[in-house]
């Protein structure tokens, strides 16, 4: 904790802000890469990266990189600034590989230039955005509408292989994703990823018209699997800035409803990589005890999913003597059937075959990608938000993080099935050792601007919110990194060189969670007009009479 | 005459019967994954609704191979029927009808290969690649197979061989086959081709309304073709018996391999070769033993 401290301030950062949880750093644009890479050498890694527009209070844009420093159980947030007529930052990337898609972002939302990226490019913008047009710069306002503009799509070509489009819709994915393959005969010569297709701007939603109290029910809908966790790290997130104490209760209600996501998450994933090898009995097996954890869920929180549970503060529902024992009950009986398939799968010789040196992410190169969770403990590093950063009633309980050294997709499948019992361990105690008492902290005081940081173990990694508070309960700057943000830039890693038939099974080995949207905005091409989903239904139809 | 009435029938009985025996192997399926499962006509229904269906003409594609291809499989699956009884016996024989017949097999993998590169699809010519890889193990396998029977019965006709006498290498040579019979019917953890996660079905992902049809149907016919050769071969001559056996075997063998099929998964295409270069030992012993006559 002292070195950490030290190395900060002999690399001129000055400590604003020393929280439990979190050191808030100001650091100048010269000294930002060395501090960074010091600290990247010092055991931290890169976890998401946050652009601010700042000038309504100081004239200033931000740039706030967050780094993970497991050892000395903090998140250090460095804070770089900028002024408006001179937006250039030195970029980081060329020290930490993992700062890559966080700046490109910056530079997409807020127009930060950060100079010496080796890839800047843009990230998330959809291809018929204008140039110059900022969208969460504070004079942008969220409802603003911007013509889009025609743009070439730039496709690369190679000579010596064969691209093959993995997406924008492909079985493999389920969501819209795209990754151009190279692939010469059947083994893949490179990878190219090119996502965000579906980015749904809540954070320009929660800044511009929602209150603290209203984001909580967004940000769960940021995921349809484990939207519970994006939930609780907000709320945490917030109870950070304002220094807001959770009763132990509702501590402990949040981590049985986190356990219990965590469980049929797991479970979903391990019935989807089943699928994609072809073992469509264990997929159909797992699901259906997954559903008995769906039922343990809609009991305890009036929701098939966790949804609708917390508030900042606490939590909205308790928990009586009744639902214990019937969650008990049930988890018996999932660990169970669990245990069976697993051994059955152990037994199949094909299914290790396909999985077993397949999708090989070197430790070291998980570390400066900055990879999260499973993908990360698959590769023999022992990381988890749940003991490095403890939250919610983590602090109180007992439980063992399982961490493997095979690198490969063997790994990651070992690690998760081993966390499905860790999990059912961990609500066995959270149930019996439950106190009694209040379960949500009503009436508490908004500071204006103050800096928050929360994290959670979700299901797929390290889930991490930033907010800056502002007045009038209301966010300044709410930014969600969801775990596949960090996992996802590690696939063309594992890619190469690899058999085609394995690309699905290694995407799938990260768990992807492209979060999904309902409402499609289809821009026709050819006159550049905007089809919503209204006037495009009437199209297919008309096109099919 | 007689012959050719029974040729008849047994083509018509084939047409009718495969997509049907397909129907209950996925009831079977879905049983083991505790699923209720479609009715038994589900895969008639998905192949006359199919029929019904518009077609979809990909841009880049070869269009006179494009769309032959898929008629072309399916009616050399139907003159293979011609010369292998099923329900009844009798068939078109003459001499060397074997050769035609594995000809007729691979002639069918061959043109759905075909059609498949024609689509300019990449998926699809990744399909075909691992199409081809498996079908040229397929024919070298069963080549094997029907020449060590052919050593074994001193003869090229089929009908010299229904039924094989029992001897050493006849009974590994037909274990030998129901193995090859289960890859050739493009099953888990043999549907490399197609494989669905993977590559969107391959070889068939730009097929769509009756060329669709066509091709799962191609599939279902090879399928009880196979069978129906293996059936032949154990089968006894009694007109009465063997109707009763085969009606039977026709039943259980498919639902067998469902059930097999359902234990699996898929395996990589260079798994699934290196495999079947393994059995191809198997094979040489067999031959090598019919050679001396055991």
């Amino acid at each position: 904790m002292q070195d950490i401290k030290r190395v900060i301030e002999e690399n001129n950062g000055k400590i604003v802000v020393e929280h439990d949880y979190f050191l808030l750093v100001e650091v100048s644009r010269e000294h930002v890469r060395k501090l960074a890479r010091t600290l990247f050498e010092a055991g931290a890694y890169y976890s998401t990266g946050v652009g601010s527009d700042e000038r309504p209070r100081n004239g200033f844009f931000a740039m706030y990189h967050i780094l993970n420093h497991e050892e000395s159980k903090k998140y250090i947030v460095l804070k770089v600034e900028a002024p408006e007529h001179d937006l250039r930052i030195p970029s980081i990337t060329p020290e930490i590989e993992g700062a890559n898609w966080a700046e490109r972002e910056a530079h997409d939302v807020l127009g930060i230039v950060f100079e010496g990226h080796p890839e800047p490019e843009r990230l998330i913008l959809p291809d018929d955005w204008p140039e110059g047009v900022y969208p969460l710069r504070k004079d942008f306002k969220y409802n603003e509408k911007v013509k889009p503009v025609r743009k070439e799509e730039k496709f690369i070509e190679r000579e010596d292989a064969l691209v093959l489009p993995l997406g924008p819709f492909h079985p493999t994915l389920h969501e819209p994703e795209y990754f151009e393959i190279y692939v010469d005969g059947e083994t893949i010569a490179g990878a190219r990823y090119k996502g965000f297709f579906i980015h749904r701007g809540l954070e320009k939603l929660a800044e511009g018209r929602l209150t603290i109290h209203q984001i909580p029910f967004v940000a769960e809908r940021i995921c349809g699997i484990c939207g519970y966790t994006h939930m609780i790290c907000y709320c945490q997130a917030v109870e950070n800035a304002i220094e807001l104490e959770v009763p132990e209760r509702a501590e402990y209600i949040r981590t049985l409803l986190l356990e219990i996501e965590r469980i049929h998450s797991h479970i979903l994933w391990f019935g989807v990589v089943y699928h994609l090898l072809g073992f469509d009995t264990g997929f159909m097996h797992a699901w259906r005890i997954r559903e008995k954890v769906m039922d343990i869920a809609e009991m305890l929180t009036g929701n098939r999913k966790t949804y609708g549970m917390s508030l900042v503060g606490g939590v909205r529902r308790d928990i009586d003597e009744d639902k214990k024992e019937k969650t008990l009950k049930a988890l018996r009986e999932v660990s169970q059937e669990m245990k069976k398939l697993f051994n059955d799968v152990l037994a199949m010789k094909e299914i290790l075959n396909r999985i077993e040196d397949v999708g090989i992410l070197p430790k070291d190169r998980a570390r400066s990608i900055g990879v999260v969770g499973p993908v990360a403990r698959g590769s023999g590093i022992n990381t988890d938000v749940r003991k490095d950063h403890p939250y919610a009633a983590y602090k109180y309980l007992d439980f063992k993080v399982p961490v493997y050294n095979g690198c490969d997709v063997l790994s990651r499948y070992l690690v998760r099935a081993d966390e499905i019992f860790e999990s059912i361990y961990l609500i066995e105690q959270v149930l019996d050792q439950m106190p009694g008492g209040d379960i949500m902290v009503e009436r508490f005081e908004v500071p204006e601007f103050s800096v928050g940081v929360g994290a959670t173990e979700a299901p797929r990694g390290e889930d991490v919110h930033f907010v800056i508070t502002h007045r009038g309960s209301k966010v300044y700057r709410w930014r969600p990194r969801a775990p596949t943000y960090n996992n996802l830039p590690s696939v063309p890693v594992m890619l190469e060189g690899e058999h085609l038939a394995d690309a699905p099974a290694i995407i799938g080995s990260i768990d992807p969670c492209f979060s999904c949207t309902d409402h499609v905005t289809i821009v026709d091409d050819s006159t550049g007009k905007i089809l919503f989903r209204g006037p495009l239904e009437d199209a297919i139809r008309r096109l099919k009479r | 005459m007689n012959a050719i009435i029974a040729v008849i029938v047994n083509v018509i009985f084939a047409l009718l019967y495969a997509p049907l025996i397909d129907g209950v192997e996925r009831k079977i399926k879905a049983r083991v994954q505790r699923r209720k499962g479609p009715p038994i006509q589900q895969t008639w229904y998905d192949i006359l609704k199919l029929f019904k269906k518009e077609e979809i003409m990909p841009k880049d594609a070869t269009k006179s191979i494009f769309v032959s291809a898929p008629f072309m499989a399916f009616l050399s699956v139907l003159i293979a029927y011609l010369f292998v009884p099923t329900i009844l016996p009798g068939a078109l024989y003459f001499y060397g009808d074997i050769i035609v017949v594995i000809y007729l097999l691979a002639f069918s993998s061959i043109v759905l290969f075909l059609g498949a590169f024609s689509s300019g699809n990449p998926y699809a010519q990744v399909g075909a690649n691992r199409e081809m890889s498996l079908a040229v193990m397929e024919e070298i396998l069963l080549a094997f197979i029907v020449g060590s029977l052919a050593v074994l019965n001193r003869s090229l006709m089929l009908n010299r061989m229904f039924p094989l006498e029992i001897k050493v290498s006849s009974i590994i040579l037909l274990a030998f086959y129901l193995v090859v019979m289960y890859i050739a019917s493009a099953r888990v953890p043999f549907d490399i081709a197609e494989a669905e996660p993977e590559i969107a079905e391959g070889p068939f992902i730009e097929y769509s309304g009756k060329y669709l049809a066509m091709c799962k149907y191609t599939i279902f016919l090879k399928r009880i073709l196979l069978t129906s050769l293996f059936l032949n071969f154990v089968l006894p001559e009694n007109v009465l018996w063997r109707t009763i056996g085969y009606v039977i075997g026709v039943v259980i063998i498919p639902v067998i391999l469902a059930m097999i099929e359902a234990h699996m998964g898929r395996m990589r295409i260079d798994q699934a070769v290196r495999f079947m270069k393994r059995l191809s030992v198997i094979g040489i012993f067999a031959w090598v033993i019919s050679l001396f006559g055991w």
